[in-house]
């Protein structure tokens, strides 16, 4: 359990979070200049805030940094410039076992020898995960991991991510991506000029804030049926999907998904016959209002945000408790991690 | 002494002096970085000091601090120490003139090398010192090795505080610069001695400029 009480003066604001977080993936949202990189330099130490910073019933709040155990990789990495990646790996622990696991989990065998100073973007972040987690944080700090990668690599960082998240270390990551704290976060904090303003279900917190509107689902499960082109999955809560085969037929299960609200075509009947291989029925939980267009949180088995234009949605009565049929392609669907 | 024992006998003090003052310009250029506001300005000032003083009342300062009319100097008397007027005469008027721009030269080079950087090494567990150790002293090598150089080279030049609390005594505390100083008292040729100077001047500058040059691109990567 961590519980921050953290107050920090900044020149336009005062920080101030105070928030109980769980032992898993928090993400932090908001927007530039909203104390997410200030909140995290100060709970690594390096920002002199007031206040406790509570982690496993432990204050590291009056703590140096070196004594706090909590790993921090920053935007840009900052790999040592005069270390090579084995260097900067074992810059803080010579511990074996836990290098050769690390090295092997992020994939960074090749880069090894390779001096820091030559790693693209998304090698460098994944080198900057292992030199933290060689410290064995009891917390790790994520400032926008994946802010200078491009989107390939952005999908495939984020696996190693979840990787990471599966070895039990509780991580607070910032991020402007909604999609990004939906793949990966459990719980999301938003800020606004130092302040909580929304704690919660990263679905929940993310909904007024998302720019556009991301459904990410973990599916597994797989059947493959290549002759169709497709193969057939199941999400956590139940949901049958069909995504294109050439592009799952080699990844390994589970698997996270993202489709955009804006991909997804709605119903206001059962379309009898579609080219789209997913039909989904569900019922209007929510129509928002937004300048031009109109938001939609569907209930299947699964929450479905969508986006419409206003005409549409005039046009087929999308209101609270309407039954519709959203239709999506397989091939909307991107693989995330 | 031969023009040759001149510029050995030069070297040798700056270099001891360089040698001497340089733990104490690298503590005072840490310090400086780390601090912020009054403290950084006053330690800055105290480190640049003898550089915007005269030689010579910079000097008469050393002198009476080194005499018998003052407790320092009674004190190294009684233990039988004799600094006044001898080769450690020079070497200390030559520490105290380089000791700015040594000190300036650290100063800058620790700054170059990112505070960032430093920072990351403490949330991976090393304390201060093994952060400036580690990573900070790395990064700052090739500034650090121009100030020492430039240090030197201010120091085979150093005359005005030289004299005074060394003299200029041919073999004994006669440096390059006070050398040529006889010279043209006297109406001799200082020609030669010019060009050991020129010589050692222009190669230890060079030296320097392409250290910093290098500590510039290395970080700027």
């Amino acid at each position: 359990m961590i519980d921050l009480d953290v107050q920090l003066p900044l020149p336009r604001f005062t920080l101030a979070v105070r928030a109980a977080l769980g032992e898993n993936v928090t993400a932090i949202v908001g927007r530039s200049g909203a104390g997410k990189t200030s909140l995290l330099e100060s709970i690594a130490g390096l920002r002199a805030a007031t206040g406790r910073i509570v982690i496993d019933g432990v204050d590291v709040a009056a703590l140096p940094p070196e004594k706090r155990r909590i790993g921090y990789v920053p935007q840009d990495a900052a790999l040592f410039p005069h270390l090579d990646v084995r260097g900067n790996i074992r810059f803080a622990s010579h511990d074996e076992t836990r290098f050769t696991s690390l090295v092997e989990t992020l994939e960074l065998a090749p880069l090894l020898d390779r001096a820091s100073t030559t790693l693209s973007g998304g090698e460098r972040q994944r080198v900057a995960l292992a030199r933290a987690l060689m410290t064995q944080p009891r917390l790790l700090l994520l400032d926008e991991p994946l802010a200078s990668v491009d989107q390939p690599l952005r999908d495939r960082i984020l696996l190693f991510l979840r990787r990471i998240r599966t070895l039990g270390v509780p991580m607070l990551y910032v991020t402007h991506q909604p999609f990004e704290a939906l793949a990966l976060a459990t719980s999301c904090l938003m800020l606004d000029e130092g302040r909580v303003v929304a704690h919660g279900a990263p679905r929940d917190v993310l909904y007024d804030f998302a720019t556009d509107v991301d459904n990410v689902f973990e599916v597994a499960d797989p059947r493959h049926e290549p002759e169709r082109g497709i193969t057939r999955v199941t999400t956590e809560r139940g949901l049958e999907l069909a995504l294109a085969h050439d592009e799952v037929a080699s990844a390994s299960f589970p698997l996270v998904v993202r489709i955009s609200g804006e991909e997804i075509v709605v119903f206001g009947e059962c379309p009898a016959s579609i080219s789209s291989r997913n039909v989904i029925e569900g019922v209007i939980a929510n129509r928002r209002e937004r300048e031009g267009s109109v938001d939609l949180t569907v209930t299947t088995p699964e929450i479905i945000h969508v986006r419409v234009t206003r005409g549409a949605a005039d046009e087929l009565q999308l209101t609270d408790g309407r039954r519709v049929w959203l239709a999506m392609r397989s091939r909307s669907f991107r693989i995330v991690g | 002494m031969s023009d040759f024992g001149i510029v050995l006998f030069t070297l040798q003090v700056a270099a001891i002096s360089t040698i001497v003052i340089a733990p104490f310009a690298l503590a005072l250029a840490a310090w400086s970085w780390r601090a912020s506001g009054v403290t950084r300005t006053i330690v800055d000032a105290a480190g640049t000091l003898p550089l915007v003083m005269p030689p010579t009342a910079v000097g008469f300062v050393l002198l009476e601090l080194l005499s018998r009319q003052h407790a320092i100097g009674r004190a190294l008397d009684s233990l039988g120490v004799d600094i006044l007027f001898t080769p450690a005469a020079v070497v200390i008027a030559c520490a105290v003139m380089s000791f700015p721009l040594m000190f300036n030269a650290f100063r800058v080079a620790i700054d170059d090398s990112n505070a960032r950087y430093f920072d990351i090494a403490r949330t991976l567990g090393a304390s201060r010192s093994a952060a400036f150790a580690r990573v900070t002293l790395p990064l700052a090598w090739r500034g650090l090795a121009a100030g020492f150089i430039l240090a030197w080279c201010r120091a085979i030049g150093e005359f005005g505080a030289t004299i005074l609390i060394a003299g200029n005594i041919p073999g004994r505390t006669q440096t390059l610069a006070l050398a040529i100083f006889d010279r043209v008292q006297s109406g001799q040729s200082a020609n030669a001695l010019l060009a050991y100077v020129v010589v050692i001047a222009f190669t230890a500058v060079i030296a320097s400029e392409l250290l910093s040059r290098a500590q510039r691109r290395r970080l700027a990567r």
